[in-house]
């Protein structure tokens, strides 16, 4: 793999690009999918992909092929200059890369067990205990359990024509647990899971406590739950919801490829107040094993820390070399692509608001609201960047009624505008968590991602309930 | 193909002789160009092209399943051994029936084009660059984002029952985002075009319609909370279609979490309502004589009159209710094709008019807790409408409610529609929605 992606930078400079990279990798993943008390399906998979990208005459092109030979990478070196070409017609002001200095070196996640080394049998019976639990926690009104298993195994080595020559060998587990309950006509339904650059080690330290028995207490709470109300409320945020809020509302913002696009809201902003100074906000990529971690982007560039806003004044941004270029700042290793066959884009990794100091809890945050929600499990979320507008789905919470957590509600949006949402950023708690590992979307690839803080309050959201207030 | 099938009836062989009782195999091939305009400006051409070969095998109902990248005969063989390993270790399901059987059908006609497979992309070049052209026609300082894309994909389905299916395909695609500013000021629009075949490819003018909308959402205001009606536009009233279509999955509703369980035979919408999804319609992005186990395809009226008339099956899920099979296996899950609406009596303009107090969505899509039908959404694209006039953009809205009392409260479907390979997109409204504003 060295010697061909070696090869392709060096016959790319041969031919002309001003710069060049090349990403081999090879990857495989296993699967065990336990639904109803059966392992029903169980699924081995393996890929390889050669991505091939150029930078020429101010333009760029990419190539991918699943032939990863000699003649694969000069089909592909050929597709991407051709591709370039094309682009050259008219070329947008991204075609430069940021300084690199080179990096040769080899990093690998050494799981404490390797999930390839554990039979398929041994997962499923796992996975049985785990649905085993929630059964019997949720009693007759269970209607679907479902137990869902993946790791996956990658080893990617990356070239640059600057000399970049990089080795990275990964693992990911995933478990999830979900479940869908009934009674008396209503049907809920929940989800949890535990995700991280480890081995099968990740399955043996999950207990049934924190994963399946902890789906079907928040589905069999939901059953009790009332219908939210329609308007305008003051909103506490869980760190879960914190941390999708972060995500979707600020961090896709802060990317600083749609800031280049026009399509962000805080284009022009940076060293401005753009929110609350209760809140500062980092993407930080190397935290060990956390989902959403990594020690080089997919251009070879260490992982860091990126402060985003401090204080709520706008710090930066996150990004690629390319980006870095136009900016005139150091790549600060935000350039990732989902696997070698995919462009690298500008990401995110691990994001969070950071936690007041001193000692801030829950309850010091709702006992001065006479009317609000507390929104607890965060479902999904998204973002109109160029709108500033931002949606968070919520699967449980809790109305806040005179200070005090009042009765549960289920399945209720919040949405908010951007800017005015960070300014109104009233409380920050000083707990913190940062356990929200997820697959992020953006321009057709999946990203792992996490995310979380602390408890934190806004003053005022819209709240897409399905009652008239009582 | 001649090739493939080979590999794919040699792979299907080897998975029976490694002790699956049924297997089926799909080994293809495609080749994609892409092209993203950033600014009015080309970020990236981009082609990928490849050959894959995936392995369901099955041994008392429990499914193994292998792939593998590249159209090779021993890595095919290798997976296959591999998918008949697991389904031995698969619990038995003794719901599980059959594979699909071999049933010869005629192929719908316009799925492949041989202009649309010799796309260049100097060709998405073109289209791009007449976007941005067309978008600034309308705004010159308009910012434009979007991209091309097209690609063709040809792959061979084989099972051990005696199934063999081929598909051949192609796209072409091209979408635009327009953002104007003015100040802090920001109104967005996008729109698109896809297609099959030539024939139905035209986005020409398509930067300038998503233009002329994104000027109209600047001034968007917050609107205070209400009761109202709510007209879905062509551009939001599919999602509708596809959440009824998504929760008549058979498979969601015998696993109990679709809240159409139970509700075939039932009244499930107001009685404007009729569906039907039709996979034979020319040209249709989602057509095909045969579904993605190689089951022959069949039209479905999914709702009547306001009545569910039909769940989708695979293999599968027809073998455990004992119904015969609809053909919308997408092998392992089920998927609706193109799911299309009875259209009504009075045009979309004359609906708007008689529509005193509403808000109209532009664009959008309402996605219900597919569970229980509970429906929480933010209005992304949405205009006032007072005294049946479209009167000014809104922002910071949602609306909320359930999904079945939304359909039960459709009280008007436009006469009038846009049209797409596939789709047919109609106005539609809804009345008494609880709509939550930051007003």
């Amino acid at each position: 793999m060295k010697d061909l992606v070696r090869w392709v930078c060096d016959e790319a400079k041969r031919r002309g690009a001003a710069f060049a990279d090349a990403r081999a990798g090879e990857s495989t993943a296993s699967g065990v999918f336990l639904q109803d008390g059966r392992s029903e399906r169980l699924s081995q998979s393996t890929s390889r992909r050669l991505g091939v990208r150029v930078m020429k005459e101010g333009a760029w092109g990419f190539a991918t092929t699943e032939d990863v030979t000699r003649a694969g990478a000069e089909a592909a070196l050929d597709a991407a200059l051709a591709m370039a070409r094309a682009s050259e017609k008219l070329p947008c002001d991204l075609a430069d890369i940021a300084p690199v200095d080179p990096v040769i070196d080899t990093v690998a996640i050494e799981p404490q067990e390797d999930p390839r080394s554990v039979s398929a049998a041994e997962k499923m019976r796992s996975l049985q205990a785990f649905e085993r639990a929630m059964l019997e926690r949720a009693g007759d009104v269970a209607v679907n359990t479902i137990v869902n298993y993946s790791d996956t195994s990658v080893a990617e080595t990356l070239a640059n024509t600057r000399g970049t020559l990089l080795e990275v060998r990964t693992v990911r587990t995933w478990l999830g647990a979900g479940i869908t309950v009934q009674r008396e006509g209503l049907r809920q339904r929940a989800f949890e899971r535990r995700a991280a650059q480890r081995g099968y080690e990740l399955v043996r330290e999950t207990t049934p406590e924190e994963l399946s028995i902890r789906a079907a207490d928040v589905a069999l709470s939901l059953l009790g739950a009332a219908l939210p109300p329609s308007g305008k409320f003051p909103v506490v945020f869980s760190p879960g919801v914190t941390g999708l809020f972060t995500h979707e509302a600020i961090g896709h913002n802060a990317e600083a490829d749609l800031v280049l696009a026009g399509t962000s809201i805080i284009e022009g902003k940076i060293g401005e107040k753009i929110g609350s100074e209760l809140v500062t906000i980092i993407d930080e990529s190397d935290l060990g094993t956390t989902w959403g971690s990594y020690q080089y982007d997919s251009e070879g560039t260490p992982a860091q820390r990126r402060v985003i806003i401090e204080n709520g004044v706008l710090r930066g941004l996150m990004h690629s070399l390319t980006t870095a270029s136009h900016f005139g700042v150091p790549a600060n290793g935000s350039g990732r692509a989902q696997d070698c066959g995919c462009r690298p884009q500008v990401r995110m990794s691990n994001t969070y608001i950071q936690p007041a100091e001193g000692n801030i809890q829950l309850e010091d945050m709702i006992r001065d609201i006479d009317l609000g929600l507390y929104a607890k499990g965060g479902h999904s979320g998204y973002v109109m960047c160029e709108k500033g507008q931002f949606t968070c789905h919520v699967g449980e919470g809790r109305m806040i009624r005179n200070g005090q957590l009042a009765e549960p509600v289920r399945d209720v949006a919040v949405n908010g505008m951007t800017l005015e949402a960070l300014h109104n950023i009233d409380r920050v708690a000083s707990d913190f968590s940062l356990d929200w590992p997820g697959m992020c979307g953006k321009g057709g690839q999946g990203m792992p991602n996490n995310c979380g803080g602390p408890h934190i309050r806004i003053k005022e959201l819209v709240v897409g309930g399905q009652t008239e207030l009582r | 193909m001649a090739d493939v099938e080979a590999i794919a009836k040699q792979a299907c062989a080897e998975a029976v002789a490694a002790g699956a009782e049924s297997a089926d195999v799909v080994v293809g091939r495609g080749k994609n160009l892409s092209l993203d305009i950033e600014r009015g400006r080309i970020k990236s051409s981009d082609a990928s092209w490849g050959s894959w070969c995936s392995v369901r095998a099955v041994v008392k109902g429990g499914i193994g399943w292998a792939s593998a990248p590249g159209a090779d005969a021993e890595a095919a063989r290798t997976a296959a051994r591999q998918a008949a390993e697991l389904a031995a270790l698969a619990e038995p399901d003794p719901a599980f029936v059959s594979l699909p059987r071999p049933e010869e059908r005629p192929e719908v006609e316009g799925l492949y084009d041989e202009r649309v497979a010799e796309l260049t992309i100097d060709d998405l070049v073109g289209m791009c660059l007449s976007n941005v052209e067309s978008a600034r026609s309308v705004e010159p300082s308009v910012i434009v984002t979007g991209g091309a894309y097209c690609g063709r994909s040809e792959s061979v389905l084989v099972n051990s029952l005696g199934v063999c299916v081929h598909w051949r395909s192609t796209y072409v695609s091209t979408s635009i985002d327009a953002v104007v500013r003015r100040g802090d000021d920001v109104g967005t629009f996008y729109d698109y075009d896809s297609a099959r075949v030539m024939e139905d490819f035209d986005p020409n003018g398509l930067g300038a319609r998503a233009t002329q909308v994104a000027v109209g959402f600047l001034g968007a205001r917050k609107i205070p909370s209400g009761t109202m009606a709510l007209v879905f536009g062509p551009l939001a009233s599919g999602s509708i279609g596809q959440a009824i279509a998504s929760a008549a999955s058979a498979e969601e509703v015998q696993r109990n979490r679709s809240f159409l369980a139970g509700k075939r035979g039932e009244r499930i919408a107001s009685d404007l309502v009729t569906l039907v999804d039709d996979p034979f319609i020319p040209r249709g992005m989602s057509s095909g004589a045969y579904d993605g186990e190689g089951a022959p395809r069949t039209k479905l009226t999914l709702v009547e009159r306001g009545i569910l008339k039909a769940y989708y099956h695979n293999s599968y899920t027809a073998g455990k209710a004992g119904e015969p099979n609809t053909g919308h296996g997408t092998r392992g899950g089920v998927s609706p094709t193109n799911v299309i609406p009875e259209l009504g009596d009075r045009t979309a303009a004359e609906i708007i008019a008689d529509t005193a107090n509403g808000l109209y969505l532009n664009a959008g899509w309402a996605s219900p807790n597919m569970v229980n039908g509970d429906l929480s959404v933010t209005v992304d694209f949405g205009t006032r409408i007072e005294d049946g006039q479209l009167t000014y953009p809104v922002k910071n809205t949602m609306f909320g409610g359930n999904f079945l009392d939304l359909l039960r409260n459709i009280d008007a479907i436009s006469s009038d529609c846009r049209r797409e390979p596939g789709q047919v997109l109609p106005t539609l409204r809804v009345r008494d929605v609880l709509v939550a504003g930051g007003g």
